[in-house]
């Protein structure tokens, strides 16, 4: 817009604010991978190239910890949150967005509200129930509750992105003498298809950055989370800060592959999840 | 509330409808009708029930178990009433008063700002930005966003690291502090300034990225006119993108304000952030530690009813917000 006219303070601010956010954004994740990568992570201090580089950590994260059973078991929970939530939100933004019937707004809100319910005021009912019915320990358990953590964001988000589809487009279809199954697949299921791929991201995300109750729930070390898995190599006086960042950097590579494939479609779903509610 | 809701719902619906009936398909229409009464609910059933099960009901359960003094016994738990003692003991211990909601305020309040004005700086930078710069800075950013709670707290630690950590480092080397005896984490203060520099980190890409999103919907020609009718840039600025944007903006601060005060793994990974130290307790850990590490169910209900209520009333301001709004639209 006002490109046209470049004034010395934009043609200096303009890099310097660039070069701060890049810092700022990244010095914390080449931390991390550069710790991960160096071998001798614990006296590296103020250095801000690694001494060399080499994979031991991650050997050590694998053989000694365990770390492969763990970011197996997230996946396990992650993908089973993925499916369930997709289906089920679909079916409820379909329902919020394109029927009218009496108490919809009742339905939104309760979604919203929801949204914001403190999990540390979940965890201590969910932990006792989860106990009394022996789900404690159990990967469906934890799957079940992440499946209720994403939804109202998913049916949310989901919701704006089934309004964009334009009605005529489906009434169209029932004129063509299509029913109503076959123009939800047909139709209105490929037009949403990059929404229901961003809150399927969402959904897998949540389970697997999901801390307080994978740890409360999971106490054998063998059903840990990878985000809880960490927590085994850090240490209250002495850390092992080699393993740490190598597991860390195992479980937050993954999420940021993600982000950037679906980056695009991010920002089109919160902007259509924000301002269409 | 209800009468509310039912008295928005029509009203809503009367202007996103077009009219239902052309006479041709009549017949066809009421049927559809009838199905069409059951249908929304049908579909709804399932997300409903979950969120029942394991939302609303486990809500209800903590109210419940706020009242009552909670023991663990073989096979199964046995609560005793006791009214609204551990609500008395709670808001009547110094603790919470000068400790744990002083923290939990302060902390969001200090998080939102920040990160709402980090935001939508990064926003506007962005939006001014050439598209490969663009991409460049959105992956960064995306990058600061991927980073799960959990790794990112362990990074922040690691770079305050007493001793061995590369600021507690400089910082000696500098001679602002002696590295050999400074522990950042013992301490309300420098505990949270390193807290919040991780939920900023964490938090300030959902706003750049749903601000961004926002200032992209406004048609460049606006600012075409507006230059032709003589307005500068400043003027420009308040008079087209801040109205633009402003319902985008109070959305991601009221969210920001949910999140920011139920921080709960950032603090609790942090060193002496899991009990260890009462300094520095929030609401959220606060209520955790009461129930898991010291065995008192109640009066961590209790708490975690407080910051329901807390954020319950948060939540109102954001619903009437996305709702005006909503209406606004039309």
């Amino acid at each position: 817009m006002s490109v046209r006219r470049t004034t010395l303070a934009a043609r200096i601010g303009l890099p310097v604010a660039v070069a701060a956010l890049l810092l700022f954004a990244l010095f914390p994740v080449y931390w991390m991978i550069s710790t991960a990568l160096d071998p001798k992570a614990v006296t590296r201090g103020s250095d801000v190239l690694p001494s060399g580089f080499s994979f031991e950590h991650f050997t050590y994260v694998f053989e000694k910890g365990n770390f492969g059973t763990y970011l197996l078991n997230s996946a396990i929970v992650g993908f089973g949150t993925i499916l369930a939530a997709g289906v089920l939100s679909l079916f409820a933004a379909i329902a919020v967005a394109r029927f009218k019937f009496r108490f919809r707004t009742s339905v939104l809100i309760m979604v919203l509200i929801v949204q914001m319910v403190p999990l540390e005021a979940l965890v201590i009912p969910l932990f006792i129930q989860m106990r009394d019915y022996d789900m404690l320990n159990s990967l469906l358990g934890l799957t079940i509750v992440y499946v209720a953590l994403s939804l109202p964001f998913a049916i949310w988000t989901l919701r704006g992105f089934v309004q964009t589809v334009p009605k005529e487009v489906e009434e169209a279809a029932y004129i063509d003498g299509a029913s109503w199954f076959r123009m939800f697949r047909s139709v209105l299921l490929p037009l949403v298809a990059p929404g229901l791929v961003a809150t399927s991201i969402f959904a897998f995300i949540t389970a697997w950055n999901e801390f307080v109750f994978a740890y409360t729930f999971m106490k054998g070390s063998d059903k840990y989370t990878a985000a809880v898995g960490i927590y085994q190599f850090f240490g209250e006086n002495s850390t092992a800060w080699g393993p740490v960042m190598a597991s860390s950097t195992l479980v937050t590579v993954p999420v940021m592959i993600f982000f950037v494939i679906v980056h695009r479609k991010l920002g089109s779903g919160l902007a259509a999840g924000a301002v269409k509610g | 509330m209800k009468d509310t809701l039912v008295g928005g719902g029509p009203k809503e619906d009367a202007t996103d409808r077009r009219p239902a009936t052309r006479p041709e398909h009549t017949a066809a229409l009421r049927k559809k009708r009838l199905v069409g009464l059951a249908r929304p609910w049908l579909l709804l059933a399932p997300s409903l029930l979950v969120l029942a099960g394991l939302l609303l009901w486990p809500l209800i359960q903590v109210g419940k178990l706020s009242m009552q003094d909670y023991a663990v016994k073989f096979g199964g738990g046995v609560g005793t009433f006791t009214g609204f003692d551990h609500y008395t003991d709670l808001l009547g211990s110094a603790l919470l008063w000068k400790t744990v909601l002083p923290n939990t305020a302060f902390f969001a309040i200090a998080c939102v700002g920040l990160t709402v004005a980090l935001g939508t700086l990064v926003a506007l930078l962005l939006n001014r930005l050439g598209p490969a710069w663009r991409l460049i800075c959105s992956i960064a950013v995306l990058a600061a966003w991927a980073m799960p709670a959990v790794t990112g707290t362990y990074v922040w630690i690691w770079l305050f690291q007493p001793q061995d950590g590369m600021v507690s480092q400089i910082a000696g080397s500098m001679g602002l502090i002696d590295p050999e005896t400074t522990n950042w984490f013992t301490e309300r203060g420098p505990f949270y300034a390193i807290a919040t520099l991780n939920v900023v980190h964490h938090g300030f890409p959902f706003v750049a990225i749903t601000v961004l999103a926002g200032l992209m919907t406004i048609p460049k020609e606006l600012y075409e006119a507006g230059e032709l009718d003589g307005a500068n840039a400043w003027q420009r600025f308040w008079k087209i993108t801040v109205p633009t944007i402003l319902p985008v903006f109070l959305v991601v601060t009221i969210l920001s304000t949910i999140w920011d005060f139920k921080v709960f793994t950032q603090i609790y990974l942090m060193p002496g952030g899991d009990g260890a130290n009462e300094e520095v307790y929030n609401l959220g850990v606060f209520s955790y530690i009461q129930a898991f590490a010291k065995n008192d169910y109640g009066t961590g209900a209790a708490a975690a009813v407080l910051l329901t209520l807390l954020l319950l009333a948060i939540t109102i301001v954001y619903i009437r917000t996305l709702f005006r709004q909503g209406e606004e639209d039309q």
